[in-house]
């Protein structure tokens, strides 16, 4: 299970950053500033992600904690057209210029939701480490899997979904799916512990 | 042994050559990766032609006779200037959105000296181009804006009688210039019987012809199509009017045009090209929005229609 939670948060990492270039185009473009600004705060957010979520896995890890922090940005993607166009609209309005429009909007619509997405790694990592003795290998395994997961989720976003759905309804659709992961994973008792 | 080994340095020597190769006659004047695209700048000294490329040398995004640089080189700017005959009065304001070579504007303000012609171009590099090699100048009347053509669409507050949408390279086509949002916000900027027209190839019939079709007609009350006929280019032109144009009226007004302004070019002809959209519309095609655009992937899919 966690193993599938980890692959699936990797994916949507990935496939909500593709998603986002669709997203601020219509305000900002589509320039190497947009990139830029899309894939810095998409990286901000992991690496805070993976500090938090590491100084969170030390204070009792619980796989009902996990859920929690999964459901957040379930909801904040469940809800993002919601604020997603009044957000760019406003950015537009006040015309920070080519470089910090899009940067401003990038670091306000996808930081927190990667930063969420960040803290799985290192807090699965730590409920899955059972002793020291094979920890190189669950850690491994872990990153491995979510980048894996990350792969899918460009190549299949970039290459079918665009063309299958709309952006906000594939960003929901995510949404739903990290919602959906959590649910089970709150009544779930994961820890090494029991699966040993 | 050795001779598969020459063989293979041989195919990695001549492969990368093969993508890049210039015909005997071509020589390379500029190249530059700029922001945006590769652009490259190439003289057939033969057929004393110069074009602007990106990659693929069969995408040439515009051009000049180097004996001729005021002549228009490719069909499709010559075809876009059709929809003049769409227009009642001659057009005060005039934006481009996308420069080129810059040899549509070039030549229109060579015939309609008086108009006010604002030219988005989001890539410096490429307005560089146009000056150095293609004899594009700016002047008072003729201004280049280096903004996303959408972007200065969206913030302009002036209002147009002519706006061309020439934004779309051939291999790449940004979709956030192709959607219902952004067609609304063109007619937004145009006056009350302005006009835009636009170039669409589609060398086969493609999904991306059939949605763009769809989603000018949803945007606009009346579309026409005029087609290329030694290219797949397709000029679109939409007009703000709810007032349809017939066939007669506007080869009567290509005519008038064709004369008054001396154009070196067979607006009477184009003008018989005229179709209505209902021609190419087909209701299974998808209207393109911000929301729903994949505009890459549909220029690859075979049309559904018939």
């Amino acid at each position: 299970m966690i193993k599938f939670v980890v692959f699936i948060c990797g994916a949507i990492v990935m496939s909500f950053e593709i998603l986002g270039s669709r997203v601020l185009a219509p305000n900002f473009g589509s320039s190497v500033f947009v990139w830029g600004s899309l894939i810095s705060v998409f990286l901000a957010g992991l690496s805070a992600g993976y500090y938090l979520g590491g100084r969170l896995a030390d204070i009792n890890p619980s796989s009902r904690k996990l859920s929690l922090i999964i459901i957040a940005p379930g909801l904040l993607l469940l809800t993002f057209p919601m604020y997603s166009t009044a957000i760019s609209d406003w950015i537009f309005i006040k015309d920070l210029g080519v470089r910090m429009s899009p940067l401003l909007a990038s670091s306000v619509l996808f930081l927190v939701p990667s930063v969420f997405l960040g803290i799985v790694s290192p807090y699965t990592a730590k409920l899955m480490i059972c002793s020291l003795h094979t920890s190189g290998k669950t850690i491994g395994m872990l990153y491995a899997l979510s980048t894996f997961g990350s792969i899918i989720g460009t190549l299949v976003t970039s290459f079918y979904l665009i063309a299958i759905a709309g952006t906000n309804a594939l960003i929901m659709g995510q949404g739903i799916l990290l919602i959906a992961l959590a649910i089970p994973l709150y009544f779930m008792n994961l820890s090494c512990t029991i699966e040993k | 042994m050795l001779r598969i080994f020459c063989l293979l340095v041989l195919c990695l020597t001549l492969f990368p050559l093969q993508g890049f190769a210039l015909e005997p006659s071509e020589k390379l004047l500029f190249e530059k990766n700029s922001l945006y695209q590769y652009i490259s700048v190439i003289e057939d000294t033969v057929k004393k032609e110069r074009y602007v490329r990106n990659q693929k040398r069969e995408y040439t995004q515009g051009g000049i006779y180097l004996d001729a640089p005021d002549k228009l080189r490719f069909e499709f700017t010559q075809l876009g200037f059709v929809s003049l005959a769409f227009l009642d009065k001659d057009p005060k304001d005039v934006l481009f959105v996308g420069l080129g070579a810059g040899a549509m504007p070039k030549y229109f303000t060579a015939r309609y000296p008086e108009a006010i012609v604002d030219i988005a171009e989001i890539d410096s590099d490429m307005v560089a181009v146009a000056q150095k090699y293609f004899y594009f100048k700016e002047n008072e009347k003729m201004k280049v804006h280096v903004d996303d053509g959408r972007l200065f669409v969206k913030r302009t507050k002036k209002k147009y009688d002519w706006i061309i949408l020439d934004a779309y390279q051939n291999d790449y086509i940004p979709f956030h210039l192709t959607t219902l949002e952004f067609l609304k916000e063109v007619k937004s900027r145009l006056k009350d019987n302005g006009i835009v027209v636009t170039n669409i190839t589609s060398p086969f019939r493609n999904k991306f012809f059939d949605s763009m079709v769809m989603t000018y007609k949803k945007a606009f009350p009346h579309l026409y199509v005029f087609k290329g006929k030694k290219s797949a280019n397709f000029i679109f032109v939409a007009t703000a009017s709810s007032i349809i144009k017939d066939k007669d009226s506007v080869e009567a007004r290509a005519r008038k045009i064709q004369s008054d302004r001396k154009f070196d070019i067979d607006l009477e002809d184009f003008a018989s090209r005229y179709e209505l959209s209902e021609v190419y519309e087909w209701k299974g095609a998808k209207v393109l929005t911000d929301d729903f655009a994949p505009v890459n992937l549909y220029q690859h899919q075979k049309s559904k229609a018939q």
